[in-house]
């Protein structure tokens, strides 16, 4: 047991730190998101995409970077990029968009260059362009779209790909960027209850305040930790124990940082619907938290005559 | 970083599994019902834990001057975490290893050290503390049990309540007013249970009979000798135990062993096929797996020498998450086995999860802490 990163690992991710603190400055104008060309292109010249398939990095380095990324009130295709098409398919061009079983309105596809698709057991991908994809108006905090007509793309399967292997490095992604996300809401909601005063005293000076952000904070803390610890072990409960817990923890959060925030969190003026609309669409990913949860359950507690037939097989 | 237990660690776990297969009577689950503080467990503390101190299990991370060999924090650690998991079989005697004796090295008197020690690492020795009373619970700094001073001895009145093993305690590690008002008037006493005056009453409750006491001193005397550190020392010791009480008990641990072992039971009766219930069993798992990794974290920056920082605090708080989650979907969804004494663990921890919050420390006080110490908000005004 050993909670400290690598120095290699340190390395990196204060390179990601400092990258991240470049782009900080950057806030656009008040509009409901900010797809950020410029990030994806440092990061992907920095090669911080590449960090998983490095022996001395790996998944723990991928994952910790996708949350760090997410700490920004833009946002950068980093997920897929990092912690799935590198083991994947390192060759296809990115920004890449995941559907997943179905043709809702995806993250990502208004920008995508190559687009995964997983249907049952089969995983395939087709390389798109904007002429291929139809913006959507959305209130979450992504280029949201839909393909314009799926089935003239030329699709080519990933005959490798093990659909519960995408699934996990999915959760793992997920919970990285909810955790993220949901850090740096909690980091803006702060800041601002120490700043704004009523009653005479700062917001952040009454104790009903500040249980209620005590224990966001705790609850970020811990699915923080279960996300890298998920990274760390790769298995199936851990992975779908750490989205999960991310995606079933963000209602209650997001909620307690609208409420602290008031009249001001409901402007674009303010950053704060730049994470916590990002979280909502993720918490409904791959099913919500249920699904998750669900599943963790199952890999925790398989029925006895799976066990059974496990104990003989191996 | 690594999320992994060493072979080192793993055989470390091994051999106090083994010896809690040996060691435990059948009944185990039975005895220990009513907790470490009833006098069953109390009682089989006391047979259990010589066997630990033969094996070097009970004090590894003493010194060695003092029975130990001055193990790495994660194996006293890891050991704790295995018996808090089985029930606790140290009954109250966890407390010794846990915090009373590293402060007792670091503060005491040669005499006081050799007195209670060498009792401490044979496994012998039970202890309670004097801490809460009937008007200072959370507000611990405004207690008023009172040791006047007479020549070399004090004269104690008042009243400690809500005390853990005081009906069986040997000693009582008690706070007392020796001074004017606040922190820095209070001093710390070792007071053998047996001195006149002093007098125990249980009080019914809901966490296991035997558990809580109300504790009288009636000009109980006692020889300054018996002071641990100067007066108005006893904030700063107090903070020194509990750097070393950071993350307090491994309760995730037993609430993580109960909820596999309701699930089998849920599955053994055919119930665990409901996605609801699976929801709310993963629920309460995925509680206990983050309170977990938020006490490794605590231990950790501990094992590498690192200064006590308010991560403890958001430790303690979903600890007491986790504890609550578990004792919920038992109350759900096995709310049967919570009658009658068929399922004596059901029950232990049922009571052990409801006093998370309240034991060593109100839930809210720590919340206090967080806000104050992690998130760096403004102190509330206080009247």
């Amino acid at each position: 047991m050993n909670f400290e990163l690598s120095e290699d690992q340190r390395a990196v991710l204060d390179a990601v730190d400092r990258l991240v603190e470049r782009h900080r400055t950057t806030l656009a104008v008040p509009e409901r998101y900010h797809y950020s060309v410029e990030l994806e292109r440092d990061l992907e010249a920095a090669g911080f995409f590449d960090c998983m398939a490095i022996e001395e990095l790996g998944t723990v380095t991928a994952c910790a970077s996708v949350m760090a990324v997410a700490r920004l009130p833009l946002c950068a295709e980093t997920a897929t990029s990092s912690l799935i098409a590198p083991w994947l398919c390192p060759e296809l061009p990115r920004p890449f968009a995941l559907l997943w079983n179905r043709d809702a309105p995806t993250r990502y596809l208004p920008v995508a260059r190559t687009v995964i698709r997983v249907r049952g057991d089969l995983v395939d991908f087709s390389s798109i362009g904007v002429e291929h994809v139809e913006h959507v108006d959305s209130i979450f905090a992504y280029p949201m779209g839909v393909l314009r007509s799926a089935s003239s793309l030329p699709w080519k399967p990933l005959p490798h790909a093990d659909v519960a292997r995408v699934r996990n490095f999915w959760r793992i992604a997920l919970a990285a960027e909810i955790t993220g996300c949901l850090d740096a809401a909690l980091a803006s909601v702060l800041e601002h209850v120490k700043d704004r005063r009523q009653f005479g005293r700062p917001l952040g000076s009454f104790q009903a305040v500040q249980h209620r952000l005590a224990e966001c904070a705790t609850l970020v803390e811990g699915a923080k930790w279960l996300t890298l610890k998920a990274a760390s072990t790769g298995t199936a409960l851990d992975a779908a124990l750490a989205a999960g817990r991310a995606q079933d923890i963000a209602t209650r959060i997001s909620y307690d940082l609208h409420q602290f925030m008031g009249a001001m969190g409901l402007t674009l003026e303010h950053p704060l619907h730049r994470w916590t609309y990002r979280v909502k669409l993720l918490r409904a990913d791959l099913g919500g938290a249920d699904s998750q949860l669900i599943a963790a359950a199952q890999a925790a507690w398989p029925e006895t005559h799976n066990n059974a037939i496990e104990g003989i097989a191996s | 970083m690594e999320f992994n237990w060493s072979p080192t660690e793993q055989a470390l776990r091994a051999r106090v599994r083994a010896l809690l297969q040996r060691e435990l009577p059948q009944d185990w689950e039975a005895l220990s019902r009513h907790g470490p503080g009833s006098r069953a467990q109390t009682e089989f503390s006391l047979s259990f834990c010589p066997k630990l101190a033969a094996e070097g299990l009970l004090v590894p991370h003493w010194p060695q001057e003092h029975g130990g060999r001055a193990a790495p924090p994660w194996e006293h650690f890891i050991i704790g975490e295995e018996l808090w998991a089985a029930g606790e079989p140290r009954g109250p005697q966890y407390m010794n290893v846990n915090f009373i004796g590293q402060t007792l090295m670091r503060y005491g008197s040669e005499a006081q050290k050799a007195q209670y020690l060498p009792p401490m690492a044979a496994g012998q020795s039970i202890w309670c503390q004097g801490f809460s009373e009937p008007s200072a619970g959370s507000d611990l700094a405004s207690l008023t049990t009172r040791a006047e001073r007479h020549g070399d001895a004090y004269i104690v009145n008042g009243s400690k309540v809500w005390t853990s093993y005081a009906g069986l305690a040997q000693t009582c590690f008690l706070l007392a007013r020796t001074g004017g008002p606040g922190k820095g008037g209070i001093a710390i006493f070792l007071v053998p249970m047996g001195t006149p005056g002093i007098t125990v009453r249980p009080i019914p409750s809901l966490i296991g009979v035997g558990d809580i006491h109300e504790v009288f001193f009636d000009n109980v005397a006692v020889p300054e000798s018996a002071r641990l550190g100067a007066e108005g020392q006893a904030w700063p010791i107090i903070g020194y135990a509990l750097s070393h009480e950071r993350v307090g008990i491994a309760r995730y641990a037993f609430s993580r062993r109960v909820l596999d072992r309701m699930v089998r039971l849920l599955q053994a009766r055919g119930l665990f096929d409901r996605e609801t219930v699976k929801l709310r069993a993963a629920q309460a798992l995925a509680a206990c797996e983050a309170a977990r990794m938020l006490v490794y974290r605590v231990v950790d920056q501990r094992a590498r020498g690192l200064p006590p920082s308010a991560d403890a605090n958001l430790a303690r708080v979903a600890v007491v998450a986790a504890d609550n989650a578990v004792a919920d979907f038992c109350v759900n969804y096995l709310s049967d086995t919570l009658s009658g004494d068929d399922f004596p663990l059901h029950l232990s921890h049922h009571e052990r999860a409801i006093a998370a919050g309240v034991a060593s420390g109100a839930a809210e006080i720590q919340l206090n802490l967080i806000a104050h110490d992690y998130l760096q908000l403004p102190r509330e005004a206080r009247p």
